[in-house]
């Protein structure tokens, strides 16, 4: 045994912890007055003869109903019980042709690209109305 | 069957004497543990009769699968923690030696007994786990079912009580050193 547990238990032995007569004089008279619980066993109640007849009668009963109730609500034998299968669909496939937006042009190089757009374009129709006319 | 298997049949049974003869191999070692969890000696006193008495009432509720000694010890543990919180305001400062009632249990040549230092540096459960590993010989199982603990917080706590009662011991125990702790 190494030094701490024998260090330990020594200094245990050190602690006085006599039992006084006094004290074992009063602990057994208090044993005296006490007395030991019993475990508790489960309690069966007794049930009377016509109880098994009765419990059994309603069962009987319950499972008749139970089996009438059934079968009146059961459809016929020429009725069709399910749904005829509906074809599945074929959905026409889209293909896309979109491009991906890059948005990373600031906001006012866009407002002027749009602007100088716009004047192109006003220019262009000015410029066909006076052909045409 | 061993005496004590008897013993414990005759006690269930309602015998006081078979009771008693049972638990005396066990009495003054749960007193001495009781000295050390108890604001004193009378508490200690008290809290043994009370743990005997409940024993002997709930004995039917002893598992022969546990040693009659821990399930005893369960029961102190119960009974002192009981006390403890009744006296809490009577313990008063732990740190100061001279407060410690465990210290007046000892003679003051022994003043260097290594469980007043555990009482003040450990915990309850590590201090009562330190106790039934060395004291009472009980194994980490067993400890672990009177402390109602994982047997694995079992083994780390008793290995740090073991680390700060080491330390204590190789600490050296000057009157000044003993001041400066407090």
């Amino acid at each position: 045994m190494d030094k701490l547990a024998n260090r330990l238990r020594d200094d245990a032995e050190r602690i006085d912890a006599t039992i006084s007569e006094q004290l074992d004089d009063r602990i057994r008279a208090s044993l005296e007055n006490v007395t030991p619980q019993q475990p508790r066993q489960p309690e069966r109640k007794a049930r009377p003869v016509t109880f098994w007849w009765a419990s059994s009668l309603t069962g009987v009963a319950a499972a008749i109903a139970v089996i009438a109730l059934v079968n009146l609500q059961s459809p016929g034998p020429g009725t069709p019980t399910t749904e005829p299968a509906s074809p599945p669909l074929l959905l026409p496939t889209i293909e896309w042709q979109a491009e991906t937006a890059v948005l990373v042009s600031p906001l006012e190089e866009e407002y002027e690209n749009l602007q100088s757009d716009l004047e192109k374009a006003e220019q262009a129709v000015r410029q066909d109305i006076e052909r045409l006319f | 069957m061993s005496s004590e298997t008897a013993l414990i049949e005759a006690a269930r049974k309602g015998s006081a004497a078979a009771f008693s003869d049972l638990v005396s191999a066990y009495r003054e070692g749960l007193l001495r543990f009781l000295l050390t969890r108890s604001a004193s000696y009378a508490d200690a006193e008290d809290a043994l009769q009370d743990t005997l008495i409940n024993a002997y009432r709930y004995l039917h509720s002893y598992n022969a699968q546990w040693r009659f000694s821990t399930w005893l010890y369960r029961i102190a543990i119960n009974n002192a923690a009981k006390l403890k919180t009744a006296d809490t305001v009577e313990l008063g400062d732990l740190s100061d030696e001279e407060n410690d009632p465990l210290s007046h249990c000892i003679q003051h040549q022994d003043r260097q007994n290594l469980w007043l230092s555990a009482r003040r540096r450990l915990s309850d459960e590590v201090y009562t786990a330190m106790w039934l590993r060395y004291v009472e010989d009980m194994s980490v199982n067993d400890i672990a079912a009177v402390l109602e603990r994982s047997v694995s917080w079992t083994k780390v706590n008793l290995m740090r009580g073991r680390k700060t009662l080491e330390a204590e011991l190789a600490a050296p125990a000057t009157d000044e050193k003993s001041k400066a702790y407090g």
